[in-house]
């Protein structure tokens, strides 16, 4: 029996928070205690113990016949999708582009099918934000914006705000303000000094009507008093605090809440407000994102692509396809007839992973041999990025931060696909070596 | 590693006073060596110019912010679509990306690998995001690279200075930098971007207080000016002044200067800071006064920031100065403040030659460079994408070889704009070959205190660009022959060929393990970091020298 050991400060990927103040102890070859973890962290630590297997077409195959028949259906295949599901470290992020890019496929992440109306919103009109120490630190005013915190991100008011004691907010909870706003059935958290509850259908219009109060000189801002909707008496209601903050973190939700119709017009008035309210005070916006390191897929590909999700290969170089070139539009369209997902996916929104399912498909990543997506020609199992194996992800604000394994397991995912591009370079470079020798003989 | 002899060249190696000779340059395991067996693999030189690989002092290329101004274009990236370059490697996956104001990783390597340039830094690098900052120069092949790490708006290093506590500031300097795998000190708005995350919107002046009367940017500049030098930190403290972009801050900037006179400091993207305010208000030049005290102050040194005419990216850690941009311009914005150390903003930009700033920001920068007595401490930057994209040196090169060429731009813009620059004076100097190769590699080299680059000394790093003469220094520069990386071919021909890894340009100095215990205490009490998680561990190549390393040798 091995000895118990503990690895202290690991960073848990179970939401975007990210926190890594967790310390692990490990017994007898699995995780028995998970110290200052959520209910999330705690699932997504769970005993630690993954699948260790690699499968070819349904049956057990050594790890090098696996990778070598992985390579060969990818570089067979016409046209290939790369998807960066979560559970995936930096350098794996990384990684897959490159195949991508080599095989002249496409490249989308599970970003496009969870967050791609606040991307889009974002490119439109920038953002005002700030990483979460600048909340904790700074915030006097905590608007909760249908951020379900206390079930989403349930350590967010105790390591980010409106908890802790901040630099400039000494008394920690009691020297700030929270304002919970619940729009329909999305509710904020249960601690709030004020609750304002919106319909969904006023909800755009309330972020409007508050920017345009704030935008207004001061000394005509009371001109709205005379607006009669709902809309404006929600803005009416939230300016005077949100206008005497001296720093208000205005925090939502970016990935999907069955209970808020989501939009790009949503989130860019979100981000309207944010920008705005810094023409009177500062604010800042903290966009949540869940677990798995989803931003480090976005600035990863963003790095190396200079798109963050939906990149199209085909022409030779990076083409932005936001609106037709997701996944799911390309499975479904049959642009591509071969996959690589890369990652966790039983953490696959269930619509891409049934498009996935039309396909003859690799999958490489954690608990791979038992993944959801039918029609898998090959699975590799690997260790999970922060519990099996090192790396780094981002934070949801996209702070860098380590991994630490505290269990031994499976290859790690960035590894194995490092290898695979390896493979499918030799392949491709005599492919073309072989297309060379056919032309020359032709002229011959 | 293999052997090369660079035949025939005519060599511009301002270090060793070599000023157009004809020569050969041979290059052995990656370094100059005095000579090689004739058998040795050759380039034919014969008629084109030799210089060391390009050095760039500052840019941004990757960070945090850096990666936001990428996320905020897609609109400028697909103007620009970068296909694979052909590479002869067979163990590198040549990678395409995009091109624009901000390129993507990849296509940064191997752009500035096809202008001829073989190292670049990274001027801005918020000290929490170092990891992503360094897994960005992973991808950017080819150049050697390193980062500079942002000090000015620090809040531990402001509780030092508060306290009185200056060596134990310089001790936490010395730990970040090899904490963070950075190269050196950088200033950005000292003071003022604090001042921004805490609402204000006044400009910062150097006694201005930052939340006490103890800190002002006079204070943490001389704070942090001084660790450098004591630290024998191989860069000067590389210092962005306050009231970049504001109309009168040539005074802020001549009162820094002041401030710090006989220390050894960096000013940055001078062109930002040298302007001086006309009774009503409006901008004018003050580039001749700060050139002038620059050239009458041997102890500093200056990069220029050239603004060229076109599109720009604007991103820095002067997250007001962005915001003021954006409320200026109405071009999306996008604001990071960054917890516990520095600010980060980006606003997409184009000077306009009929735009009244813009040409003046043009002229002020060819002021700088022109009025400029040594070119050994005044180098060439355009605050890459600040000012323009690093693919316009060539043309930058071209204004300051070609009077006439100068000319024919200066008569695009209305004069009116010009009042009162020393441009309108009919400045008729050409920069020689010799100071071209002084304001992009030997110089900017010997101010980074690299002792083995911008230089062909035996013993330099084997990095060499063969350049093919002509009328026009635009394409000459824009597109050398021959790019030799540390021994490596990389663009034959003019054809970028081979994208070898670069290597990391760190430093770490040694420091008194006892600040650790306060800095521990200060992440225990407002980071939400881990202090054991906040280093990044040791770069993949060793440190650099320190400067009491490097006076020793290297070229003169």
């Amino acid at each position: 029996m091995s000895p118990t050991t503990l690895t202290a400060n690991a960073t848990c990927l179970g939401c975007g928070c990210a926190c890594d103040d967790i310390d692990v102890v490990v017994d007898g070859g699995r995780i028995v205690e998970v110290r200052n973890a959520c209910t999330l962290g705690a699932a997504w630590f769970a005993d630690g113990r993954v699948p260790a297997r690699c499968l070819v077409d349904d049956q057990d195959a050594p790890l090098e016949d696996a990778l070598t028949r992985a390579a060969e259906r990818l570089f067979a295949a016409r046209r290939v999708l790369v998807y960066l599901a979560p559970g995936l470290g930096c350098e794996a992020q990384r990684a897959g582009a490159a195949i991508a890019d080599l095989l002249r496929g496409v490249l989308d992440s599970v970003t496009t099918d969870t967050a791609l109306d606040l991307v889009l919103a974002s490119q439109e009109r920038g953002f005002a934000a700030a990483t979460l120490g600048e909340i904790r630190n700074r915030a006097d005013v905590v608007v909760f914006w249908a951020a379900d915190v206390d079930r989403r991100y349930p350590r967010f008011t105790t390591r980010y705000a409106p908890i802790p004691v901040g630099m400039h907010l000494k008394a920690g909870r009691t020297s700030r303000t929270v304002i919970a706003v619940d729009v329909g059935r999305a509710t904020a958290p249960a601690d709030a000094d004020r609750r304002i509850a919106i319909d969904p259908a006023d909800e755009v219009a309330t972020l409007i009507a508050l920017q345009a109060i704030v935008a207004a000189p001061a000394g005509e801002r009371q001109t709205f008093a005379q607006r009669e909707d709902r809309a404006w008496a929600h803005a009416r209601d939230l300016v005077t605090t949100l206008l005497g903050g001296k720093y208000v973190a205005l925090v939502y939700d970016a990935e999907p809440d069955e209970r808020v119709p989501r939009s790009s017009s949503r989130f860019e008035a979100l981000i309207g407000l944010a920008q705005s309210l810094n023409a009177a005070t500062r604010c800042a916006a903290v966009a949540l994102r869940a677990g798995g390191n989803r931003s480090g897929a976005d600035a990863m590909v963003t790095a190396q692509t200079g798109y963050p999700i939906a990149v199209d290969f085909a022409r030779g170089a990076p083409r932005y396809r936001p609106y037709d070139g997701s996944a799911s539009a390309c499975l479904t369209r049959r642009e591509v007839d071969a996959a690589l997902i890369l990652g966790d996916a039983s953490s696959i929104p269930a619509s891409v992973a049934d498009a996935i399912s039309s396909v003859r498909h690799v999958v490489i990543g954690p608990r791979a041999s038992i993944a959801p997506t039918g029609r898998v020609a090959v699975a590799i199992d690997t260790g999970v990025p922060g519990i099996h194996s090192d790396g780094t992800a981002l934070r949801t604000d996209d702070v860098p931060l380590p991994l630490r394994p505290s269990l031994s397991g499976p290859p790690s995912t960035a590894s194995l696909v490092a290898h695979l591009a390896k493979a499918l370079l030799s392949l491709a470079r005599a492919d073309r070596r072989a297309t060379r020798d056919d032309t020359t003989r032709g002229r011959a | 590693m293999t052997q090369l002899r660079i035949v025939g060249g005519t060599v511009y190696d301002p270090a060793n006073d070599i000023d157009g000779d004809v020569r050969d340059i041979c290059i052995d395991a990656g370094r100059v060596v005095e000579s090689l067996p004739s058998t040795a693999p050759r380039i034919d030189a014969r008629g084109m110019i030799v210089m060391a690989g390009g050095v760039d002092i500052h840019s941004h290329v990757a960070s945090g912010a850096v990666n936001v101004a990428r996320r905020l274009l897609p609109e400028a990236h697909a103007l620009d679509p970068a296909i694979a370059p052909a590479l002869v490697d067979t163990d590198i996956i040549p990678r395409s990306g995009v091109g624009g104001t901000v390129p993507s990783t990849f296509t940064t390597g191997y752009r500035y690998a096809g202008l001829g340039y073989t190292t670049v830094f990274d001027a801005a690098v918020a000290p929490l995001m170092a990891r992503l900052a360094h897994g960005q120069l992973d991808d950017t092949p080819i150049v050697d690279g390193g980062f500079f790490a942002l000090l000015g708006n620090d809040d531990f290093l402001f509780a030092q200075i508060d306290a009185g506590e200056r060596e134990r500031a310089r001790e936490y300097a010395a730990w970040l930098l090899g904490a963070t795998g950075a190269y050196a000190i950088k200033v950005v708005n000292p003071g003022g971007v604090e001042l921004w995350k805490r609402g204000s919107r006044e400009r910062t002046e150097l006694d201005t207080p930052i939340g006490s009367s103890r800190v002002t940017p006079r204070a943490i500049l001389e704070t942090l000016v001084d660790a450098s030098v004591a630290l024998d930190l191989p860069h000067a403290t590389h210092i962005h002044c306050n009231n970049l972009g504001l109309p009168g801050n040539a005074v802020t900037t001549l009162a820094t200067m002041r401030a710090l006179d006989g220390r050894r400091a960096h000013f940055t993207h001078l062109q930002f800071h040298s302007y001086t305010a006309a009774p009503d208000g409006r901008w004018r030049s003050g580039a001749r006064e700060v050139i002038e005290y620059v050239n009458t102050h041997p102890s500093i040194t200056a990069d220029v920031g050239q603004v060229m005419f076109g599109a720009a990216a604007t991103l820095t850690a002067d997250a007001p100065v962005e915001y003021l941009l954006h409320k200026s311009s109405g071009r999306k914005w996008a604001n990071v403040d960054i917890e516990l150390e520095t600010g980060c903003g980006v606003v997409p930009h184009e000077y306009r030659e009929r735009a009244a700033v813009a040409a003046l920001q043009w002229a002020i920068g060819l002021e700088l460079f022109l009025l400029s007595a040594d070119p050994w401490r005044v180098v060439l930057s355009t605050d890459h994408p600040n000012g323009g994209s690093f693919m316009s040196y060539p043309r930058l090169i071209r204004l300051l070889m070609d009077h006439a060429y100068r000319d024919e731009q200066i008569r695009r813009v209305d004069p009116r704009l010009l009042a009162g620059s020393a441009l309108m004076d009919g400045l008729d100097r050409e920069y020689t070959y010799r100071e071209i190769a002084i304001v992009t590699r030997a110089g900017p080299a010997r101010l980074l205190g690299l002792r083995d680059k911008g230089h062909l000394s035996v013993g330099a790093d084997g990095d060499v660009t063969v350049y093919a003469p002509g009328d026009d220094p635009a394409r000459t520069f824009g597109s050398p022959r021959f790019v030799v990386k540390g021994g490596t071919v990389v663009v034959e021909e003019g054809e970028l060929r081979r994208a070898p890894v670069g290597r990391r340009l760190h430093v770490h100095p040694p420091f008194d393990r006892a600040v650790t215990q306060q800095i521990r205490a200060h992440f225990d009490s407002y980071a939400t970091v881990r202090f054991d998680n906040f280093a990044v561990g040791e770069p993949r190549d060793a440190p650099c020298p320190l400067a009491t390393a490097a006076s020793s040798t290297g070229a003169r």
